[in-house]
């Protein structure tokens, strides 16, 4: 690793966090939770948190034994070297199978609401060149511009939200329970996925001043974001009710569809541009956690100089469903299943290797000494 | 060094201003021309629709004070075609500009076609569309829709989304016309446990209007003298299923919309009978609406019961008994005037719904969900069918804030 590294402060790292989870409220992730619970959908966020928590806390356990190491390198310490390289690929893998899907679909919206006639491919590899330039840049620059964007994102968001409330029924949560209660659970635990993001960002630890910040901020992002997307989904259920089931984006749609007054209609450019801005930062933060990763994995010590590779792959591979509806319900819906209990498994596998190994007790004679 | 770094930026960022061009999506406001409004007519064709386009100019009207253009600020077409959304493409045919249909403010359907199977499909094309937004509004024409746009000729508001726009919000704040946007219609139609009203419109007066009692008219009925133009937006027509069932009069749609919380009505004018006379005088009053109804269900007994509270407020305007409404038992009889007014105009309506349209027009179902735990309990309900047996009261909660400017009237 570079010897002066410029540290991230904990703002910054909290804009990234909620710039990165929380923008999962506006694209197609409510549509994929509703299919399944239907109205009581909005408790997914919620109850994935609570299960979620335990092995993210867990983790962070673990991670403070080894303090200032990033994840890659406590797996490989806990799990020896080839088993750990091989669950660090693991890692790798998954989340570049979601980022890649992930920016297919917003390539997707953003031809589908704005850009009717220009080639997807166009928009598509406009988004990641606009990303690599930003990933280039180095974490502290994209967590300067998290922060900057942060506040304008946030605050549109809940505008937004809180327009939409005007035309909406509460009534519409009701029956509370959905399609009952097992299935709600059921669907929570697989949902994991919401906040696979934050298994991730333990990656970034190094950069970060200290590793109490570093959980600081965490539990900060985790539970506002958890509640941000919860919130966006009820009134996405209030505002559409059973309707919502034949949507694709509904933050998109509700955008469209409230005006402020009667003499601003067609509002939905202001949102547009803060939701844009907020991708960019989603993605450039995702591709420099993927570099990251892969440079560590195959020792690339400068392995900015491989964003720009990386992301021609994912661009390929982004590229390969022939239509927006096939990325969306067979490819995104694969990985939305899949790493966040993926990732919730291999937080608990490390901790037991740490207490098998005798870590913590080690840890805990170190104190006592 | 830094002179060229500045220049450098700056060239960058000449570069950028040519990508706001939008590339494949570049448009010019000389290029387009606006669909405002949309005809859907039966056609003698198998299959096929007629479609009556009506396009806004944008060039009319936008100048600041005159010396816009003298071309005409509309233009209307009428064709068969398929479906409304290849239409766009025949339509280049005739008119010079590209079509969108990004501003469709209203879409207009003849009653004949609305009553028939087709209709459903037809305007579900609308969701497939992505220009067309859902706070459109859906509205039923007594002649075809394509006579429709031909006769409407306003004469004070030649812009048509002007006209549009404006005829609609005041309909809807004066409750005559009910807030029938495409995404409640599409709602309603998923929802498939209550009825949905689409506006009623004509642009043809009746020969010969019967005069009724205040606003018991469907549009068309209104018997208006004087230089002005016939279109009439009163009234709705009901909708099942995305079929068109019955009609609702301008007095029941009011009915209906002082009932609707998800209605935004203002103040709606209305007329009570007088207690304190016998000649069948009428007062007129200003109801305000500022809080939400609280209805209270009963689904676990064998017939479903249901009590609506609705809090108004009411203004007395007018006195035709002169009587002084400084007494206080004068304000009494007033006040239980209006409360079985009121009661019995209601539960006659929802009686109505209950036997003619086997439905209720507006989400009262909503509020029979909290009563169930899950999805499933809930379809095993039925709401239909327990809501043409259901017992409804209504109770009026009044709150009268004003008796008029002056309380003590002439003596006579």
């Amino acid at each position: 690793m570079k010897q002066q590294l410029g540290k991230l402060g904990l703002r910054e790292y909290i804009s990234i966090a909620i710039l990165m989870v929380g923008a999962k409220a506006t694209e197609d992730t409510p549509i994929h939770l509703f299919s399944k619970v239907q109205n009581a959908s909005w408790m997914i966020p919620i109850l994935s948190a609570g299960i979620f928590f335990i092995p993210l806390f867990l983790l962070l356990k673990t991670m403070t034994l080894f303090q200032d190491k990033d994840l890659f390198s406590v797996i490989q310490k806990l799990l020896g070297k080839y088993l750990g390289f091989m669950v660090c690929l693991l890692i790798f893998l998954i989340s570049s199978y979601a980022i890649s899907f992930d920016t297919r679909s917003y390539a997707n919206i953003i031809r589908t609401f704005y850009f009717t006639t220009t080639p997807n491919l166009i928009i598509y590899a406009l988004l990641m060149v606009v990303c690599t330039y930003g990933a280039r840049k180095g974490i502290q620059h994209i967590g300067s511009v998290a922060y900057l964007v942060i506040y304008l994102s946030v605050f549109s968001l809940w505008f937004a939200l809180v327009l939409c409330t005007q035309k909406s029924t509460f009534q519409a949560i009701f029956p509370i329970w959905g399609p009952g209660k097992l299935e709600i659970l059921k669907q929570s635990s697989q949902k994991l996925t919401l906040f696979a993001d934050f298994f991730l960002f333990t990656m970034l630890i190094p950069f970060l001043t200290s590793i109490k910040q570093y959980k600081k901020g965490t539990w900060f992002a985790f539970v506002y974001v958890s509640l941000q997307i919860s919130v966006a989904i009820l009134i996405y259920i209030c505002l559409f009710d059973v309707g919502m089931d034949g949507l694709a984006y509904p933050f998109h749609t509700a955008i469209r569809f409230i005006s402020i007054g009667s003499f601003l209609p067609n509002v939905e450019i202001i949102f547009f541009v803060t939701w844009l801005m907020s991708a960019f930062i989603r993605f450039t933060a995702f591709l420099y956690l993927n570099s990251l990763m892969f440079g560590h994995l195959f020792k690339i010590k400068d392995f900015e100089y491989v964003i720009p590779s990386l992301a021609t792959i994912y661009l390929l591979i982004g590229s390969i469903p022939e239509a927006a509806v096939n990325a969306s319900t067979e490819f995104k819906a694969l990985s939305l299943n899949i790493s966040g209990p993926a990732f919730a498994a291999i937080s608990i596998i490390l901790w037991l290797a740490a207490l098998l190994k005798g870590e913590f007790k080690r840890e805990k004679n170190r104190n006592s000494m | 060094m830094k002179k060229t770094g500045t220049v450098c930026n700056l060239l960058m960022f000449l570069f950028i201003v040519c990508l706001l061009t939008g590339c494949w999506d570049k448009e010019e406001l000389e290029d387009k021309a606006y669909v405002i409004g949309l005809g859907i007519d039966h056609s003698n064709h198998k299959g096929q629709i007629k479609v009556t386009l009506l396009l806004a100019n944008p060039e009319v009207g936008s100048m600041q004070g005159g010396g816009g253009s003298t071309e005409k600020p509309r233009e209307i077409i009428t064709f068969d075609a398929n479906d409304f959304i290849a239409a766009k493409g025949t339509a280049n045919a005739i008119i010079s500009r590209n079509i969108s249909y990004e501003l469709l403010k209203i879409i207009v359907v003849s009653e004949e076609y609305a009553k028939g199977s087709g209709f459903l499909t037809t305007v579900s094309d609308v969701q497939k569309d992505k220009e067309i937004r859902l706070d459109g509004h859906l509205a039923v024409s007594k002649e075809n829709a394509s006579e429709f746009f031909l006769k409407n000729r306003p004469k004070m508001e030649t812009r048509p989304h002007k006209y549009f726009q404006y005829m609609i919000n005041h309909g809807i704040e004066n409750g005559l016309i009910p807030d029938s946007t495409l995404f409640r219609f599409f709602n309603t139609t998923y929802r498939e446990t209550e009825l949905y009203l689409a506006m009623y419109v004509s642009a043809e007066k009746n020969k010969h209007p019967k005069v009724q009692r205040e606003d018991e008219y469907m549009a068309g009925q209104v018997n208006a003298t004087g230089e002005l133009d016939d279109t009439q937006f009163m009234g709705a027509a009901v909708f099942r299923n995305g079929v068109m069932i019955g009609k609702l009069n301008g007095q029941e749609t009011r009915i209906v919309n002082i009932l609707d919380d998800t209605t935004n009505i203002k103040d709606i004018l209305i007329d009570l009978p007088d207690p304190f006379s016998n000649k069948k005088k009428q007062i007129s009053a200003r109801i305000l609406k500022t809080k939400s109804n609280k209805v209270k269900m009963n689904v676990k007994s064998a017939r479903l019961k249901i009590d609506i509270t609705v809090p108004l407020k009411i203004e007395i305007m007018s006195n035709p008994s002169m009587v002084d409404f400084a007494e206080k038992k004068n304000q009494h009889i007033v006040k239980r005037q209006i409360i079985n007014h009121l009661k019995k105009v209601n539960e006659k309506f929802f009686k109505k719904t209950q036997t003619k349209l086997k439905g209720v027009p507006y989400p009262l179902s909503m509020y029979a969900r909290r009563y169930f735990g899950t999805i499933q309990e809930y379809k095993k309900f039925n709401w239909r069918k327990s809501y043409v047996n259901a017992d409804i009261r209504v109770h009026p909660n009044i709150q009268i804030i004003d008796y008029g400017k002056q309380t003590k009237s002439l003596k006579r």
